[in-house]
């Protein structure tokens, strides 16, 4: 092309109309005052759908949809000042005739003087980018939405974990505040907070116990891990239990109280109370409850614990002599607790006072219907203590039937059951005691021989009080702030004049009486101090001082002379005698027994 | 009769479509059929006994890709603004949106609409944007084009608005 056609008039009709069909596009010529618009070669196919016949040749700007008269109206630079531009329309939607839609594009340019429009039908390439839009477009919605679920679900997440944590915190900063011994298990029985109390009570640093399993940081012994176990299994709310033991290298002894968290029903809340202290004090207690009549230090005690070691390692039968009170149950504990027999039972009856048939089957059980009330079968006390120790208190008064079976078993030893044949293999040792003189019931004929023999293999005789005085103040004292600890009395001693009482009582019911006396005296303390007007009256009556050698020693003529004086002051009446003496009842009778004495 | 050009303005899929579909022809469909370029509706509201004919462009939504044609926009007597309560990024659009409008074609009257008020329980635009809205002098309606809710009222606020409008010269 050399030259432009300065008119607009296309060289070959026939190829500019072919140009423009291949491009899809109508062009149009604007008139000079701008007031029409004159189609310029065929227009496309399309052309008719929108703007009616093709013969027409100006454009009908009332057919035109409102996007087009309004981009025809508009003042265009480019054609204004003829810049040599092309302005486009932008996109827009027309409707064809007959229904339907379709996308076209405006453009504006002028050629040499004329000024032209240029209507384009978007095609595919046109559809091409708007679904790639749209794609876009949507993508981006779905991805907005998951965001936000996303979002959503986080907002929640760290809501539900900061209500947890403040709760948690919350509850565990009480804990803490409240110096709590508090352990916090998970569904595992793993911990997971452990209160400061609780380390300093264990002895451990927070990492030897969070996330630990619970028994390697609280070594309970097996039985009681079962125990706690079944506590943590628990379906009820709280729960306790104990003292258990920890086996630690210095021993502990807790109380543990299970809490379920209520927000958590799998988790548990442990609170600890240590009783070690309490236990350590409690246990001295007992042993000295066990072992009470055995405190002092007197030379004759001292012999006795010395001959209670001996005779405890030899598996033999044993006699305790002793008078009433002087403690016979409590040395064969001793022996019982120092034997090889310690673990298994200890069993202690009194012989006074039964019948031979009950005493038979007391002791060696019997067999259903073999007497009147057997209505079951019955173990006997042998079989009960199998493998430990029988006690066998006031055995001189041991009908001599029974005397007879009892020999029998300890020599064979077996038992037969009341009502029964067969015999019984029994392992049981057997300690006797006695405050007769079981020699002098032996020449009397009511007690055999051979039983004696048997019986009195190894032998302890305990000494009556008023033979141990010294050991009185100890006594007094021990029996003091036992009974202090247990009553939770303030009571800090005697004052001289009631031990000066004390001292020179008889004490005809030994170390019994002592306790039973202290323990009077403790409930009728107003002050810190045992004052004389504390102790029982027979003790307070007493002139303080007299010569301890008007009752001491207490046997003999001497004793028989003193009951019956006492006899003839109180005018017979034994009541009044005793009282008069100092001494129980029971013990004055019993004597009256002992030394023959038959009053009127 | 009177006629105004409106031009729908807003953020992509905020429903500027769905408005004028439900508003032209009482319809609505849940399929998202993005605009592209305008598509021009008409319909004529009565404003104090007088017709006035709305000649709705509806314009594609504007993104971070494609920006509104300024061109589009001449011509208008009024314009809406098209938010979508569930998307809290349409309100940025909307303000971005507003002054291209007032720069384009001046101060003529606008009313903003917070659309999909039917899942109003997803909306991320709270009543503190929307109060802030209203003291820049946004006339703010709430209403979903999925039930036909407040579309008839905008409408008929920006007609009320644009004939009672001290008309300008254009550009
Ligand atoms: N729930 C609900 N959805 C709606 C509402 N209005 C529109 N939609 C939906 O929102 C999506 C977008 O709607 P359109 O009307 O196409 O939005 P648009 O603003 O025209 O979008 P573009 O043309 O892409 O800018 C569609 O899936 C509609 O069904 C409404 O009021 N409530
Ligand atoms: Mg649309």
């Amino acid at each position: 092309m050399n030259s432009r056609n300065p008119e607009f008039t296309p060289v070959d009709e026939s190829l500019f109309n072919r140009v423009l069909l291949t491009l899809d596009i109508a062009v149009l010529e604007r008139s000079e005052d701008g007031s029409a618009f004159h189609l310029r070669g065929l227009p496309p196919k399309w052309w008719r759908l929108c703007f009616g016949l093709a013969e027409a040749t100006t454009l009908d700007s009332n057919r035109c949809s409102p996007f087009l008269r309004e981009y025809l109206m508009n003042p265009h630079p480019v054609w204004e000042n003829k810049t040599g531009e092309i302005e486009r329309s932008g996109p827009w939607t027309e409707s064809k005739e007959q229904g339907g839609t379709m996308t076209l594009e405006a453009t504006a340019l002028s050629v040499g003087s004329k000024n032209l429009l240029l209507i384009e039908r978007l095609g595919s390439h046109f559809e091409h980018m708007r679904d790639i839009v749209q794609r876009a477009r949507e993508r981006m919605l779905t991805e907005d939405i998951t965001t936000k679920s996303y979002r959503k679900t986080q907002t929640r997440l760290i809501g539900q974990l900061e209500v947890s944590e403040r709760t948690k915190d919350d509850a565990l900063a009480l804990l803490q505040h409240l110096g709590i011994t508090a352990l916090v298990l998970d569904e595992r029985g793993h911990v997971t907070f452990v209160s400061d109390r609780a380390l300093e009570m264990l002895g451990l640093g927070s990492n030897d116990v969070v996330g630990q399993k619970l028994e390697r940081v609280l070594p309970f012994q097996e039985q009681d891990r079962q125990l706690v176990q079944h506590l943590l299994d628990g379906s009820s709310r709280t729960g306790s239990g104990g003292p258990f033991r920890l086996d630690r290298a210095r021993p502990q002894w807790v109380e543990v109280e299970i809490h379920r968290d209520p927000l958590h029903p799998d988790r548990r809340i442990m609170v600890l109370h240590d009783r070690t202290e309490i236990h350590a004090l409690r246990q001295a207690l007992n042993e000295q409850a066990s072992f009470h009549d055995l405190v002092g230090k007197s030379p004759a005690m001292l012999r006795v614990y010395q001959l209670v070691r001996d005779v405890a390692q030899v598996d033999t039968t044993v006699l305790i002599e002793g008078e009433t009170g002087t403690g016979k149950e409590l040395i064969a504990r001793a022996i019982h607790s120092c034997s090889g027999r310690k673990h298994k039972p200890f069993i202690a009856a009194n012989c006074a006072g039964l019948t031979d048939s009950i005493l038979t089957s007391q002791l060696f059980g019997h067999k259903r219907g073999s007497f009147t009330g057997a209505v079951n079968d019955q173990q006997g006390l042998f079989e009960a203590a199998e493998g430990g120790t029988l006690f066998l208190d006031e055995i001189g008064d041991i009908p001599p039937p029974v005397q007879t079976a009892l020999l029998r078993v300890l020599q064979e030893k077996e038992i037969t059951r009341l009502g029964e044949a067969r015999p019984r293999k029994v392992d049981v040792r057997v300690v006797a005691a006695t405050h007769h003189n079981l020699s002098e019931d032996v020449v009397r004929g009511s007690f055999r021989a051979d039983l004696l023999y048997r019986i009195r293999i190894a032998r302890v005789q305990l000494p009556p009080l008023r033979e141990r005085r010294e050991d009185i103040p100890l006594l007094a004292h021990s029996f003091l702030s036992q009974l202090c600890t247990a009553t939770g009395k303030t009571v800090d001693d005697l004052s001289p004049d009631t031990l000066r009482l004390l001292m020179s009582h008889a004490w005809p019911g030994n170390v019994r009486e002592l306790k039973s006396a202290i323990e009077f005296a403790v409930i009728s303390c107003k002050g810190r101090d045992i004052l004389p007007t504390d102790l029982p009256p027979e003790i307070a009556a007493m002139p303080v001082a007299p010569s301890p050698s008007t009752w001491i020693p207490l046997s003999g003529q001497d004793e028989k002379s003193k009951l019956l004086a006492a006899l003839s002051d109180a005018k017979g009446n034994r009541t009044e005698a005793a009282k008069r003496l100092g001494v129980s009842r029971a013990t004055f009778y019993r004597r009256l027994v002992e030394l023959n004495i038959h009053p009127r | 009769m009177m006629q105004k050009k409106v031009c729908m303005l807003g953020g992509f899929a905020v429903g500027k479509t769905s408005l004028v579909r439900r508003f032209v022809s009482n319809v609505f469909s849940d399929h998202y059929h993005t605009t592209i370029g305008v598509t021009v509706e008409k319909k004529s509201v009565k404003v104090d006994d007088r017709d006035v004919m709305l000649v709705l462009w509806d314009i594609y939504g504007e993104d971070e890709f494609q920006r509104v044609r300024e061109s589009y926009l001449r011509g208008s007597a009024g314009y809406i603004l098209v938010m979508d309560g569930t998307r809290k990024a349409t309100l940025d659009t909307a303000l971005a949106l507003q002054q291209t409008a007032a720069r384009t074609i001046g101060a003529v009257p606008f009313v903003s609409i917070i659309n999909k008020a039917d899942v109003r329980s997803e909306w991320e635009i709270d009543e503190r944007v929307i109060e802030q809205l209203r003291e820049r002098g946004w006339p703010v309606l709430f209403g979903s084009a999925k039930l036909g809710q407040g579309v008839e009222e905008l409408f008929a606020l920006l007609a009320t608005q644009m004939v009672s409008a001290p008309s300008f010269p254009r550009d």
